[in-house]
């Protein structure tokens, strides 16, 4: 069970994420899209989209920090524990307080305003299903887990997690977390199975290089390719 | 560069050229660490190689495989050729043509031409409206397939089960209109209606089917595709021209042709144009540049138009005549010109002109009322003259006083001179030496005083005045001339004149003075005789280049006939008919026929059998779906006091009985019983049908159908549409359709007539009918008002899946329809659809018909002798005694014909033997067309084997459109050549030189599939395009001294015929519209109350639509403001406290209609326009007048019949097929307004 649980399910997920990705971007390239809704309604998402997305983001480099980042690494550069904690708490508290907010106004906003709903797709309900799932139990573990007990996930969690990418199998470190983070972990997972065929997949595409970029952009023929289309299968130059 | 920038230029707050900031600046200056693409020195720019990838999509979206000619059968004026492009199978969007032949040097040409309307087609192909299987109503499927099964598979046992007994009958009846359309198979489908059609015509007779699919001219081939089945079957074709009440029964009366009109580049050759009651960017978008480009050349434009309409801002001046009155306007002008540039100012141009052109010096008999007054009679023929008395057609023979001799003489060119052997080489208006005098004032100061009625109350009361004219006796009676008479009847008075006068332009009293003019119209007295004067003066200087271009607005009323003999008056006098840029220019859609005689050949199947049978359809209707029993006024509540009394005691159902028996006008069903059990009859008896028929009709066991309309054995049976939407744009009276005929729900609110004011010769039955008919097929690509009430609906393909031709009155050329793709779904094109449908039939008809023979009725027909079958168009009833009922002479020809029913599939397929054996004839010339037949056999093959054996081919929709090419003179310059030579025998005059530059040229299909292909001058139209000149009507009568067909040859301004005097319109007179608070009791104009405001409600063309077609497309939808609207004007708006784009319910006797408001000042006070043929199908709620579905534009409308469009028989005035009939008008219809509850539901 706990091989399921804790291998099977993470690499199907894995999987599913990375190969639906690549579909995705293949065949759908036009429905890569956020499925803006900000036409329809802007006074609440106004409020509610930056706590949502500058809180997750938050939690996300949180995530890096914990899950990414050996436990010996920050001890090694003089963090203790203790110190460690404190901070993680913290700011995860804060950063997870404000993207549950956050979360909380939009989904008010999605099912209450009218041409908003209209614009919600069974695939957008699932998702937000789904995350909210998460992101509540993630906050509950951060809550329940530093305020009532303590378990450290860097040994645990953290460990198991990074070791799927190493092919060095632990289901034994989940097996023993507590109830709270294994259901995370389960969510996560189904979340990120999920991710390629919903409007979360936006998050590849954020449009950072807007911060860089001249205003007026000339793409020139490629020198390798004749005419202007790209040539169809079967129709390429051989030489 | 800012340090380039003048210090002193800067405004503080202003900031530096460049980027957003500083903090922008170091972002974009660190884009050089992310890429390898250039950053320009500015910060503006990058420059990148490659990255070009998503220009596939937008390549693609733009890319396509095909491009195909094509056009919209949709009857338009604009008939503009498309490119239609084909992206892999699919049909993706098209764009404008642009290889028109040129209009000639120094002028703006055809191209581009297109509209939105026209771009926006190809949504349809893949609609959510189309039509894609064959779909049956439900509850007649599932009975049809019981009874099938209950009488061993037998269709027509089966169909007859069902509609024979009352109760299934009502049971699918009823349902009609409300869903349950079910999918069926072609097979199934067609065979039902096949069975449909051999049980109606055993039971019945052929005569109880009728088909109905209008403007032949929009797609030929399939217009003649069910034409050419109905026909050859016996059944009726329903006329469409006077029907949609777009016939002006002016051109019969004048100049005795089917409107025929200048095309839209003459508009440019005009040095004067009035727009009076025509949109042109509106309604003839494509051609309307003319008009614009046209005034950049000098001319003056100038529109006549209730509201404030889209041309009137690219009008010179706007006379804004209130509704129906420009009648009163015309008269005003014809004062004014008659006044200045006849009798002050003799102008020599109209002088002559109308001295050779127009009956004006033509003498008329002044009948003696008794106390010195005097009535306009007859014209004065030859038959009184001693000298002529004897002479050949002496009744047809029109006499005018010569100047030199001053006696009568009798001019070439009259009716008597266009039949018989002693007209041969004279029918035509050399005056030779003979000078006619214009008035008998020169020489005689007799004079008598005439009595002329008048009509000008509000409320259209017969009246009438005395005028004097002078008066010479010829033998035993007193003559005038029409000048005179016109004279009289204008108010153009002269010294020595009894009589009452106006005495100036100023005077308000008398018609028709400017004066009068203005308290009628609205139009300032001044204006009016301003742009008379200017118009006159216009065509004097250019010898007859004005023009006036009208519009359904001024054509569409009871009267309008009388309002456009006013305007034809205007050109005529004036010298502008038969003149390029001149004369009258009439809205036609597109109703030209070029190739006309080859579309008639295989349209009513003259190649097989003649006659075939056409029917006016306005009285079909009036009749059939029980409108005249909601007349409540006797037919002389219209006559003058003038008049003899001949209505008296009559309603108008009775006078359409008469015409009908006395053979002027057609009536199908004719006798209340089958044509076949006629002749088995007959045949029994041992005598001819037609000796049998009349001795029938002498004793009384026979009658005309007509006489009693409501009897079962009398009702239309089945009704097949294609290519039309009657239930949702034309049938004026859609509520009395829905009740009486199909037995639907209906908003019908009015009262049947009381006793006392009921049809006194046509039988009155106290329980009306409803549901009378027993099958409605219909054949579209899209769901329309008619396919939901229709009980089988096929599925057709539209016109970018199918070859045929198209054509109008406004353009010269000919072109083409091709199919993009093949008809998707289980589509066919109409040619096919109806072949199926007639070889299913031949199988049936095989077994349960056989061959029968046939009675045709077959009415006194233009342009042949039998326009000269009442002299002087005296009434002579048979009925009455007057006379014996003589088939062709006082009744309708009575032909038998042999109909062999098994071999119709095969007939359809094939070009029949009568194109060899009789030829073909077209308004009276018939040309011999052997050549034509033998070049067709070689060019689609011959048929081998069967009834058409060795026959030219008409299997394919293209075989068809050879067919009509080669058998056209339009298309065919050898037959053109021929029918001059032919018609130049009877006038005696060179003609057919007008096509010798075009005499070896066949225009073929593939001609027309290259480009829209310019058409050779033909005896089939008046006009000449000889040597590429622009096509203007009575060219080749001006010029070449060919007669009109009309009693004198000339244009006329006066009729003499009976019914005309009875009615005050011997001459053009100002008739008001109808006044409905008299004839039907609805409040009167204006009256503010609690069910809202009374306003006169007109239903005029859309912009967003042409027709129906387009108003229900997604595009226009969105272009437009979707659903049905109605303009108000918003002083009325606020009577009734409605706001812009409120729901608003109007409602009438006839129905009730629910819409939004469109409140705008554009509109006058007092009148609201319903843009005509708004789909019941988008956005139609329940009403809260009836608690139904609140109807379309026509529910508020209904039929009012003209008894003087029911004459016949008499020169001029004799039917033919959408030449002459009683129009379907509907503007003189008011309607009571009011805001309603603003929830709606559906």
């Amino acid at each position: 069970m706990d091989v399921v649980l804790w291998v099977v399910v993470p690499y199907v997920c894995l999987t599913v994420f990375v190969v639906g990705h690549v579909w995705r971007y293949r065949y759908d390239k036009f429905g890569w899209t956020t499925r803006s809704s900000q036409l329809y309604e802007d006074r609440l998402l106004r409020l509610g989209s930056p706590l949502f997305h500058f809180g997750i983001l938050a939690v996300f480099l949180g995530h890096v920090m914990g899950l990414g980042v050996p436990k010996s690494w920050t001890e090694a550069v003089g963090v203790s524990e203790s110190v460690y904690h404190v901070l993680a708490v913290a700011v995860g508290a804060v950063a997870g307080f404000c993207t549950l907010v956050g979360m909380a106004i939009l989904i008010y906003r999605r099912r209450t305003v009218g041409p908003v709903f209209s614009a919600t797709t069974k695939m957008d309900k699932a998702m937000y299903l789904v995350l909210a799932t998460v992101i509540v139990l993630g906050l509950a573990n951060t809550v329940i887990a530093n305020v009532f007990g303590h378990y450290d996930y860097r040994e645990g969690v953290s460990v198991w997690f990074r070791r799927i990418f190493r092919f060095d199998l632990h289901p034994e470190l989940m097996a023993e977390a507590p109830l709270g983070f294994q259901l995370h972990g389960l969510a996560a997972f189904g979340l990120f199975a999920l991710w390629p065929f919903t409007r979360l997949v936006h998050v590849f595409s954020a449009p950072l290089g807007y911060l860089t970029r001249p205003y007026i952009v000339y793409r020139s023929r490629d020198d390798q390719q004749l005419g202007s289309h790209t040539p169809r299968r079967g129709w390429e130059r051989t030489r | 560069m800012s340090t380039d920038v003048e210090p002193e230029s800067r405004q503080p707050g202003d900031r530096e050229v460049g980027l957003d900031g500083g903090l922008s600046e170091a972002l974009v200056r660190s884009r050089r660490f992310f890429t390898r693409a250039e950053v320009s020195d500015d910060l503006r720019s990058l420059h990148r190689t490659g990255g070009r990838g998503a220009d596939d999509f937008y390549r693609d979206r733009w890319s396509h495989d095909k491009v195909v000619r094509s056009t919209h059968g949709v009857n338009c004026t604009g008939s503009c050729s498309w490119k239609v492009y084909v992206k892999d199978g699919i049909i993706t969007w098209e764009t404008q043509q642009t290889d028109y032949p040129s209009v000639g040097p120094d002028k703006p040409e055809y191209e581009p031409r297109g509209c939105p309307r026209g771009a926006a087609f190809s949504w349809y192909t893949y609609s959510p409206t189309r039509v894609r299987y064959p779909y049956v109503r439900g509850v007649l499927l599932q009975m049809y397939r019981e009874a099938k099964s209950q009488h061993d598979g037998d269709p027509v046992k089966a169909w007859a089960h069902v509609v024979d007994n009352p109760l299934r009958a009502k049971a699918y009846k009823s349902a009609r209109g409300k869903g349950g359309l079910v999918r069926a198979s072609w097979d199934e489908a067609t065979e039902m209606v096949a069975a449909a059609y051999v049980h109606t015509i055993r039971k019945w007779g052929p005569d109880r089917v009728a088909g109905f699919s209008p403007i032949p001219a929009m797609s030929m081939v399939s217009h003649a595709s069910g034409a050419r089945f109905t026909s050859l079957v016996g059944g009726t074709m329903l006329s469409f021209y006077d029907w949609y009440a777009d016939l002006p029964v002016a051109s019969p009366q004048v100049f005795g042709d089917q409107t025929d009109v200048p095309e839209s580049g003459d508009w440019w050759d005009a040095g004067y144009l009035i727009m009076w009651g025509s949109n042109l960017p509106v309604t003839r978008t494509p051609d309307a540049h003319w008009m614009a480009e046209a005034r950049y050349r000098g001319q003056k434009v100038v529109a006549v138009a209730p509201d404030y309409a889209d041309n009137v801002k690219f009008a010179d001046e706007w006379l804004p005549a209130r509704p129906g009155t420009d009648g009163a306007l015309a008269m005003a002008m014809g004062h004014v010109i008659l006044r200045e540039f006849f009798v002050d100012r003799p102008t020599p141009y109209f002088t002559d002109y109308t001295k050779r052109y127009t009956d004006l010096p033509y003498l008329v008999v002044l009948d003696d009322l008794g106390g010195g007054t005097y009535r306009p009679g007859k014209f004065l023929t030859a038959a009184d003259l001693p000298t002529h008395r004897n002479a050949e057609n002496a009744h047809f023979k029109t006499v005018v006083m010569d100047t030199r001799t001053d006696e009568p003489v009798v001019p070439n060119g009259s009716l008597g001179h266009r039949f018989g052997e002693t007209g041969v080489g004279r029918w035509n208006l050399d005056l030779e030496d003979v000078d006619p005098k214009l008035s008998l004032a020169d020489t005689s100061w007799d004079s008598v005083l005439v009595r002329l009625p008048r009509f000008d109350t509000p409320d259209g009361a017969a009246q009438d005045l005395s005028r004097g004219v002078p008066v010479r006796r010829v033998g035993q009676h007193l003559v005038t001339t029409v000048y005179d008479l016109m004279l009289a009847q204008y108010g153009v008075g002269r010294p020595g004149l009894p009589g009452e006068w106006p005495a100036s332009y100023d005077d308000a009293a008398a018609p028709y003075t400017p004066a009068w003019q203005e308290q009628v119209t609205g139009v300032p007295a001044a204006a009016a005789a301003r742009i008379a004067r200017e118009f006159a003066r216009n065509a004097e200087e250019s010898r007859g280049r004005s023009m006036i271009v009208m519009g359904a607005g001024t054509n569409h009323w009871f009267h309008s006939d009388t309002i456009y003999r006013g305007f034809l008056a205007l050109t005529t006098l004036t010298g502008c008919q038969g003149v390029n840029g001149g004369g009258w220019a009439h809205y036609v859609g597109q109703e030209k026929c070029r190739p006309i005689t080859g579309w008639a050949q295989l349209a009513f199947g003259l190649d097989w059998t003649r006659p075939p049978r056409q029917m006016i359809q306005t009285a079909y209707w009036y009749l059939h779906t029980d409108q005249y029993r909601y007349d409540h006024f006797g037919a002389d509540t219209l006559s003058a006091r003038t008049g003899q009394g001949r209505f008296g005691g009559r309603t108008t159902a009775d006078l359409i009985a008469q015409s009908a028996r006395m053979g002027w006008m057609p009536s199908y069903p004719t006798f209340d019983r089958n044509p076949h059990d006629l002749a088995d009859e007959a045949a029994a008896a041992g005598r001819p049908v037609a000796e049998h028929v009349v001795a029938q009709l002498k004793s009384g066991d026979l009658r005309f159908a007509c006489e009693d309309p409501d009897s079962p054995e009398n009702f239309p049976r089945i009704l097949a549409i294609w290519r039309a939407n009657l239930l949702g744009s034309s049938a004026k009276g859609n509520e009395y359709f829905l009740k009486h005929l199909l037995g639907a729900d209906s908003s019908l609110r009015a009262s049947e007539a009381p006793e006392g004011s009921r049809p006194r010769d046509v039988t009155w039955h106290d329980e009306a009918p409803e549901g009378k008919l027993d099958l409605l097929l219909s054949l579209d690509f899209r769901q329309t008002s008619t396919t939901i009430f229709s009980d089988v609906v096929l599925p057709a393909a539209t016109w970018y899946e199918k070859h045929d031709l198209n054509t109008t009155d406004m353009h010269p050329f000919v072109h083409s329809f091709n199919p993009a793709i093949a008809p998707p779904w289980q589509t066919r094109t109409d040619w096919d659809a109806w072949q199926t449908i007639a070889t299913k039939f031949s199988e049936l008809a095989a077994e349960h018909l056989g061959t029968r023979t046939d009675v045709v009725a077959v009415p006194l027909l233009h342009d042949t002798p039998d326009a000269m079958a009442n002299p002087h168009g005296v009434v002579r009833d048979w009925k009455a005694g007057e006379c014996e009922p003589v088939p062709g002479v006082t009744m309708p020809k009575l032909v038998a014909v042999e109909r062999d029913y098994a071999a119709v599939g095969a007939k359809m397929q094939a070009l029949g033997p009568l194109m060899e054996k009789l030829g073909t004839t077209t308004k009276g010339v018939t040309y011999d067309v052997n050549a034509s037949v033998d070049y067709l056999r070689a060019k689609n093959g011959a048929v081998r084997g069967g009834p058409a054996d060795g026959r030219p081919s008409l299997k394919r929709d293209v075989h068809a459109c050879e067919a009509i090419l080669a058998l056209s003179g339009t298309t065919n310059g050898h037959l053109a050549t021929q029918g001059f030579k032919t018609l130049e025998k009877r006038t005696g005059t060179l003609l057919h030189d007008l096509a010798a530059e075009h005499e070896g040229k066949q225009i073929t299909f593939a001609d027309t599939q290259a480009a829209p292909t310019p058409v050779i001058t033909s005896p089939e139209w008046s006009g000449s395009e000889t040597g590429g000149r622009r096509y203007s009507p009575f060219t080749i009568n001006v010029e070449r001294l060919k007669p009109w067909h009309t009693l004198t040859g000339r244009q006329h301004f006066y009729l003499d015929h009976d019914w005309m005097a009875e009615l005050g319109e011997n001459l053009p007179v100002y008739r008001p519209p109808l006044n409905m608070g008299a004839l039907f009791a609805e409040p009167s104009l204006g009256d503010v109350g609690e069910l809202g405001v009374t306003v006169r409600y007109l239903t005029p063309h859309n912009k967003w639509s042409i027709h129906s077609e387009y108003q229900d497309n997604l595009f226009m939808l969105s272009l437009s403001r979707g659903g049905q609207t109605i303009w108000m004007s918003d002083k009325d708006a606020a009577k009734v406290g409605v706001e812009d784009n409120d729901w608003v319910e109007a409602v009438n006797r006839n129905g009730v209609v629910v819409a939004r408001a469109v409140v705008s000042h554009r509109m006058p006070e007092g009148t609201v326009y319903m843009h005509h043929a708004q789909d019941r199908l988008i956005d139609v709620p329940i009403a809260e007048t009836s608690k139904k579905r609140g109807g379309i534009h026509n529910s508020l409308t209904r039929l009012l019949v003209k008894p003087s469009h029911l004459i016949g028989g008499y020169a001029q005035l004799s039917f033919a097929f959408n030449y002459l009939g009683p129009t379907g008008n509907q503007r003189d219809e008011v309607t009571v307004i009011r805001k309603r509850s603003q929830e709606v539901t559906y």
